[in-house]
């Protein structure tokens, strides 16, 4: 399968590294934790800081025969060097203030010592060295090329940060990961190429010298320490360390390092001799070193750890993904070859998961004995026997084609069929971006404006790989063609792991539209809101179904149409008072009752109210608007108690509805419609839209919302989708 | 009799034991203040080993070692060949590296019978992944050179002594 110059770049690299790279990630998590061990040693001077160098000198100067270096260090630790009073040379923490000794030099601890041998160098010395630092190289043009396929993937810089669809959850969590690790390993990664790059002496050097005149050194005026200038005005806060002069020659002087500079001092007068600023390259350095090791924050620390722990999730998650997309495009093993088979499907998709949905439709064909060919768009040539072309294509970036589509429209024009083929077209993407299957259309279009190319379906378009709207295009297409294909919906993984019982608390009488309202209790304490899914396997059936929670008074309520040859809704309709049915909770806070929300307007269709029922009897604060499509006014009664119980008793709610099979046939878009301005106001100032119901009914009232924002708002829909003020839980 | 035997040899005695005295006073240790100043090089820290050479020019005694992680120890290879085969306990005359440019002043004991009496003091260094030097610094102990300055040829750039 073709890939994206970019993904190939970023799967080459990773590939290239990652052994390497996990064994720096796991040391740096080891690594992680000595700066924090460090910190936590109670020897940093804190708020003490502001006390200046000559107070120190003095306080120590009581306490010890002679001293040789003062320093600071990164976790503002100060330690002297020096030689005590029976002649003994030590070097120990300080207290600043009283001079005292308050405790030993931290010792590296032999674990450390490991790691951070390995970590810089695997214990190769020079070469090792090289490779990391190469290696720290390779993981910043990663981090670099991973942000341009989120750049591509959200289609445009501005959407960097907006909604990730959620295909899988390695898709999802390598992007929401990357996202947030993005500037933290940039740093890591570019700062361990410094570091590199500084041991191999590749910078350009600093060694500015002091320039000291030896022959004019005065010793008059002589002044005590504490009356030196200099040792009055530097604080500890901004010193690094003061090495004392060797000896009373008046060659020997104090020197100075600051944050910022390096100062020679004449021991006698307290003059300054010489001052070198320090170059950048150097300021540099040290920034490199405290970034990369975290030396000195606790806080800097645990986010280089936990940069390190999601390196090792990008690489188990990034090589499942690689390995799912291989496998879902291998197995276009064909049964006949493209010259002996009547039906032919093509498949463009970025991702591969577009293979899943074209591989299940595949396969019904075959089990009809049908001869199909199923390929990618791109290897796209001619068909000797084809009668049905079958397209599935998913749309990349700003309504570009998938990689392994790119070159199938020009190869359409080479290839000219020679008989007249049938085709249809699905798109496959998704309505949080604006250019939801634009490519399909592109190919819908190409495909008309030539005469032997035969349409015969509508060009169809799938939101977020939906297998319910997948099986209805099937059906449609099923109708079109005279084939009664049946769709294997594939099986769902882990059948729910922690099944909970539930009693049956009431159970209404199936209404003129087979519909019923049963009320569950659950036997254990759960927690769950309105919006949340009941999922229930029938017996003997691996599928599984779920059901929309309304949560009324601690109880479950559902809302189920009773469909001749439903199994689950068949067994629903006979449940009867104190039953025990064995079912779990799904959460589902995407659908949850967003109590941010300024004002909330919510739509169903048919048993689609359930779950909105459960918010307008729980809800006390918001204003909500329920639009809801049913039949005819008997299908109203089934719901009409909660609801009018509900407005009387919160005063929150209002209720619209819309009945399609009386005189005035209206559906709930119709009503949505007339009520443009206020839907344009109430999305503008922050208010929510819920959308529960049927697909069918999803796509028409997305497409008078989308309008109506176009037009009054002058923003698309998806633009207020990505704030999270569309919700929908279509089936 | 026997009185005026302890009397007279009480003298003796106490001459005995001033001499003895004496002695311990000929051996007696003298501590002195050591800087080694580094050259401006790039690359780790260096690991410098000072050593009491004896006139025969074997290694006597380990002075002071600069440098405290024992793994990297066998990279100052002539001094390794003397220390490695006995380990003595090093602990308390070792310090932290020197990384270039920087300075470590240390204490360090000399016997005074080694001084003037043809004993050398070297200063080797080794820098991970760079040379080595077996005898950066090295001079003869005198009384001279004891408070002096010596240019180095290695990674040091001089080193000075001055008793305490």
């Amino acid at each position: 399968m073709t890939i994206s110059i970019w993904r190939y770049s970023h799967l080459a690299l990773a590939i290239s590294s990652f052994i390497f790279i996990i064994i720096a990630s796991i040391t740096g998590i080891i690594l992680a934790f000595e700066p924090i061990s460090n910190q936590l040693q109670p020897y940093s001077i804190g708020s003490s800081n502001n006390i200046t160098l000559a107070q120190t000198i003095i306080v120590l100067q009581e306490h010890y025969e002679e001293i040789i270096s003062i320093e600071v260090d990164n976790n503002d630790f100060v330690s002297a060097s020096v030689i005590t009073n029976d002649g003994k040379n030590e070097t120990f923490y300080i207290n600043p203030l009283t001079g005292e000794k308050i405790g030993e030099i931290i010792e590296k601890a032999p674990i450390f010592k490991f790691a951070t041998n390995l970590h810089r160098s695997l214990f190769l010395k020079s070469a090792g060295r090289f490779f990391v630092g190469l290696i720290s190289f390779i993981l910043f043009l990663i981090a670099i090329t991973g942000i341009l396929l989120i750049i591509k993937r959200q289609q445009g810089i501005h959407r960097f940060f907006s909604k990730i669809v959620k295909e899988n959850f390695e898709q999802y969590y390598h992007i929401i990961v990357g996202r947030l690790t993005l500037i933290p390993i940039l740093i890591v990664a570019f700062t361990g190429v410094y570091l590199s790059l500084e041991k191999f002496s590749l910078l350009p050097s600093h060694t500015a010298e002091h320039q000291i005149d030896y022959e004019n050194i005065k010793t008059t005026p002589k002044k005590q320490i504490k009356d030196f200038i200099i040792f009055n005005q530097v604080t500890l806060k901004n010193l690094r360390a003061v090495e004392f002069p060797f000896s009373d020659d008046p060659e020997d002087y104090f020197n100075v390092k600051l944050s910022n500079k390096e100062l020679i001092i004449n021991q006698f007068t307290g003059q300054i001799l010489s001052t070198i600023e320090y170059p950048f390259v150097k300021l540099a350095s040290h920034w490199s070193l405290i970034l990369h090791t975290g030396q000195g924050s606790i806080l800097w620390s645990i986010i280089l750890g936990i940069v390190c722990c999601s390196i090792l999730f990008f690489i188990y998650s990034g090589f499942l993904m690689t390995l799912k997309r291989r496998k879902k495009s291998s197995i276009l093993k064909n049964v006949y070859s493209k010259d002996k088979s009547e039906y032919i499907i093509l498949v463009g998709s970025e991702t591969g998961n577009t293979f899943d949905l074209a591989k299940i439709f595949y396969n019904s064909l075959l089990d009809l004995n049908k001869t199909v060919f199923i390929s990618e768009l791109n290897k796209y040539s001619s068909y000797k026997k084809a009668k049905h072309l079958i397209i599935f294509a998913a749309t990349y970036g700003k309504g570009e084609p998938p990689s392994n589509a790119k070159n199938f429209i020009t190869l359409l024009k080479k290839n000219i069929p020679t008989k007249e083929i049938s085709y249809a077209v699905v798109g496959f993407g998704s309505l949080a971006y604006p250019d939801f299957c634009k490519y399909a259309i592109d190919i819908d279009k190409t495909l008309q404006s030539n005469m032997l190319f035969k349409s015969i379906l509508d060009l169809h378009k799938i939101n977020n790989q939906s297998f319910e709207a997948f099986k209805n295009w099937s059906l449609q297409w099923s109708k079109n063609t005279g084939i009664p294909i049946q769709l294997k919906e594939p099986p769902k993984k882990n059948k729910s792991k922690k099944e909970s019982s539930f009693s049956v608390e009431s159970r209404s009488l199936l209404n003129t539209d087979d519909t019923f309202l049963i009320r569950l209790r659950s036997e254990n304490k759960i927690s769950f809101m309105s919006g949340d899914l009941l999922s229930f396997y029938p017996e003997n059936d691996p599928i599984e179904r779920l059901y929309s929670i309304g949560k009324i008074d601690g109880d479950i309520l559902l809302s189920v149409k009773k469909h001749e040859f439903g199994v689950c809704s068949t067994y629903f309709s006979k449940l009867n008072k104190n039953d025990i049915i064995k079912a779990s909770i799904k959460r589902n806070p995407d659908f949850n009752f967003p109590v941010w929300a300024t004002e909330v307007i919510m739509i169903a269709n048919g048993t689609g109210i359930a779950p909105f029922l459960g918010m307008i009897n729980t809800n006390k604060k918001i204003k909500s608007h329920l639009f809801w499509g049913g039949r005819n006014e008997e299908s109203i009664e089934l719901y009409h108690e909660i609801i009018q119980n509900s407005i009387k008793k919160n005063g929150t709610a209002y209720f619209y509805p819309a009945y399609s099979r009386v005189q005035e046939k209206i559906y709930v878009q119709h009503l949505l419609k007339r009520n443009s301005s206020f839907i344009a106001k109430t999305l503008d100032k922050k208010g929510a839209i819920l959308i529960c119901g049927s697909v069918a009914m999803q796509k028409e009232v997305i497409a008078i919302i989308d309008q109506i924002c176009q037009k009054i708002n002058h923003k698309p829909l998806s633009y207020y989708q990505n704030k999270g003020q569309l919700k929908m839980d279509c089936y | 009799m026997k009185k005026s035997l302890i009397f007279k040899t009480f003298p003796i005695f106490i001459f005995a034991i001033f001499a003895l005295f004496g002695f311990t006073n000929i051996s007696e240790k003298n501590t002195y203040k050591c800087m080694i100043q580094m050259t401006n090089y790039t690359g780790e820290g260096a690991y410098i080993v000072i050593s009491l050479i004896n006139p025969e020019g074997n290694y006597e005694k380990t002075l002071f070692v600069q440098g405290d992680d024992e793994e990297w120890y066998h990279d100052i290879i002539n001094w390794w060949k003397f220390y490695g085969k006995k380990r003595l306990n090093i602990d308390a005359i070792t310090g932290a590296t020197v990384s270039g440019g920087g300075r470590t002043i240390s204490i360090i004991e000399i016997e005074a019978n080694k001084i003037d009496t043809g004993y050398k003091i070297r200063f080797e260094s080794a820098v991970e992944d760079q040379e080595y030097y077996i005898k950066d610094v090295e001079f003869d102990l005198t009384s001279q050179t004891v408070k002096s300055k010596v240019e180095g040829t290695g990674f040091i750039r001089y080193v000075r002594m001055m008793p305490q």
